[in-house]
């Protein structure tokens, strides 16, 4: 026998042999689990190629002879034979160079990972979940959402009963304080309560038409303490003359000139969302980064509680 | 000067360094010069913005708040819009932190104001109930540093040609001019004038009174800072 397959024969062995320990020495061994049967069965077909493929190869290097025509260049004394590409390998080059150009032009401009891509399609794939999640809540549902939001969002100024942490914000239990009122009849007011631009001028434009004179400190007052009980006690002429025109004889604003400051509504608050305000306590910042539904939500628990 | 490079490998070795290098090189730059210009409607601090980021380094507020928001949906609905590395040209050092023990502050000047800063500052816990942050009322006693302030916008003015006193494009398509002062008296004067701005929000009296003097408690700086960050 020649040498070389008595050679392959004791290679085998050991090497199956190795295989074997370490199943031997595992608890368990196979385990009657078909999936370590089939690794040991893949292991022993791997030993078997690999030997019979060696031994192929090392017969071929002992009996092969070269042959055909040698190449006129020869560097040190090794030279070359004339042989033509082989076909594997022309047809391997030849689609090499067709992916490639698929790759620079398509398949990495397109198809490459982007951090901000990934980001959009979360987005998109959310947004799509949320609609279909959130997106017909109405009524009850809609406040509960809101009174989340607003936990999540508004409660570190407006407190967690929204009464406005003692007075470092608005209190929304009730829609309006007087010092508000007040701030804002001296001060004026232009923050697109009502969605749109529409000033309301300070005191030295506020005309009462009862006493056709300019707004006095005294009607101020009593004003204020009107609007802020609710349209309700004293002053209510002095709202009549000279707030009524714009606000509307119940309070409730009138659409493109004034908004309600008798009750909130879910649109008055989708509209200081969007906009923002500034008020006798500070500002109010816009928060025009939650969606439409979150700022419905948002107004819709507002409105409910400040009844 | 194939064939004499092929017989000295040492030369080879340094040519082919040299070559892929070249390709590193105009891969690289043109892409990284772009990236780090500031975007649209990054603007340069102020004298007294700068001087409250001082204050917010002194006080290693960067130690507890990043400020980078990161492209995942649930930090930008909580944030805002992720942020691009141009946000940040006029940072230096930059304030990324490195752990969120408070919440990112990137675009905190979005969502807070004036008013509630001082609340919190005074006293976390009586807006955010069960709040962690300490207090900090040593910056309503504390005058703001505005000469090392203006000492840095004078460097980064001559060194980094941060754009002081020169038209800063914004987004509207308008643009701003971020002014710095010619000399150390300027600088002061210009800080005072936007600390008035912030101190018409706040309600602490002695702070007022302070401003009204001409000092710059350190809580209004950092206000400043705060405000800025958008």
């Amino acid at each position: 026998m020649n040498k070389i397959y008595l050679w392959g024969i004791i290679v085998t062995v050991l090497m199956l042999v190795f295989t074997y320990i370490p199943l031997a020495i595992s608890e368990g061994g196979l385990n009657d689990d078909i999936v370590n049967i089939i690794t040991i069965a893949g292991a022993v077909a791997l030993i078997l190629i690999t030997v019979l493929v060696v031994i192929k190869y090392v017969r071929q290097m002992q009996v092969d002879t070269a042959t055909g025509e040698l190449a006129d260049e020869n560097w040190d004394g090794i030279g070359k034979y004339k042989n033509s590409i082989p076909t594997g390998w022309a047809v391997a080059f030849l689609l090499t160079m067709v992916w490639g150009t698929w790759y620079m032009t398509i398949g990495y401009p397109v198809n490459s990972y982007s951090q901000i891509g990934e980001y959009n399609e979360d987005t998109e794939v959310h947004n799509a979940k949320y609609q279909a999640k959130y997106g017909d809540f109405t009524g009850d549902k809609l406040v509960e959402m809101g009174e989340s939001i607003f936990l999540a969002e508004c409660k570190v100024c407006h407190g967690i009963n929204a009464d406005g942490i003692d007075g470092k914000a608005a209190d929304l239990n009730s829609r309006i304080s007087a010092q508000t009122v007040k701030y804002v009849i001296e001060k004026g007011s232009d923050y697109q309560l009502i969605g749109s631009a529409m000033p309301m001028s300070d005191r030295n434009g506020l005309f009462n038409v009862n006493t056709g004179a300019l707004i006095t400190d005294a009607e101020i007052d009593i004003v204020s303490t009107f609007v802020a009980n609710g349209m309700s006690g004293e002053g209510a002429e002095v709202y009549a003359g000279a707030c009524a025109a714009c606000h509307g004889a119940d309070g409730k604003g009138m659409d493109y000139v004034a908004p309600n400051i008798a009750t909130y509504t879910p649109a008055l608050v989708v509209n200081i969302l969007n906009f923002g305000k500034k008020g006798h306590m500070g500002v109010m910042p816009k928060f025009d980064r939650l969606n439409d539904k979150q700022k419905e939500a948002v107004g819709a628990y507002i409105t409910s509680i400040s009844k | 000067m194939f064939h004499w490079l092929e017989k000295h490998p040492f030369f080879f070795s340094v040519a082919v360094f040299l070559v892929i290098s070249f390709a590193g090189l105009v891969e690289i730059l043109p892409n990284f010069a772009q990236q780090s210009r500031p975007t649209i409607g990054t603007a340069p601090y102020s004298t007294l913005e700068l001087a409250g980021r001082h204050v917010y380094i002194k006080n290693s507020c960067n130690a507890c708040h990043s400020q980078l928001v990161r492209p995942f949906k649930s930090e930008t609905d909580r944030y805002g819009h992720y942020s691009l590395s141009g946000e940040y040209a006029y940072d230096r050092p930059f304030l990324w932190g490195s752990k969120r023990t408070g919440p990112d502050l990137m675009r905190v000047g979005n969502y807070r104001t004036t008013d509630w800063h001082e609340n919190h500052m005074k006293d976390p816990a009586s807006v955010v109930p069960g709040s962690i942050m300490p207090a900090y009322r040593w910056m309503y006693i504390n005058n703001t540093d505005i000469n090392t302030a203006f000492a840095e916008q004078l460097t980064i003015a001559q060194f980094f040609s941060v754009p002081y006193n020169k038209p800063v494009p914004m987004k509207d398509g308008s643009s701003i001019i971020v002014k710095m002062g010619g000399s150390v008296a300027e600088a002061n004067a210009l800080a005072l004038e936007e600390a008035k701005v912030i101190v018409a929000d706040m309600k602490d009296q002695d702070v007022k009174d302070a401003v009204a003097r001409g000092e710059i408690p350190e809580i209004v700086a950092i206000i400043a800072y705060m405000n800025s960050l958008k």
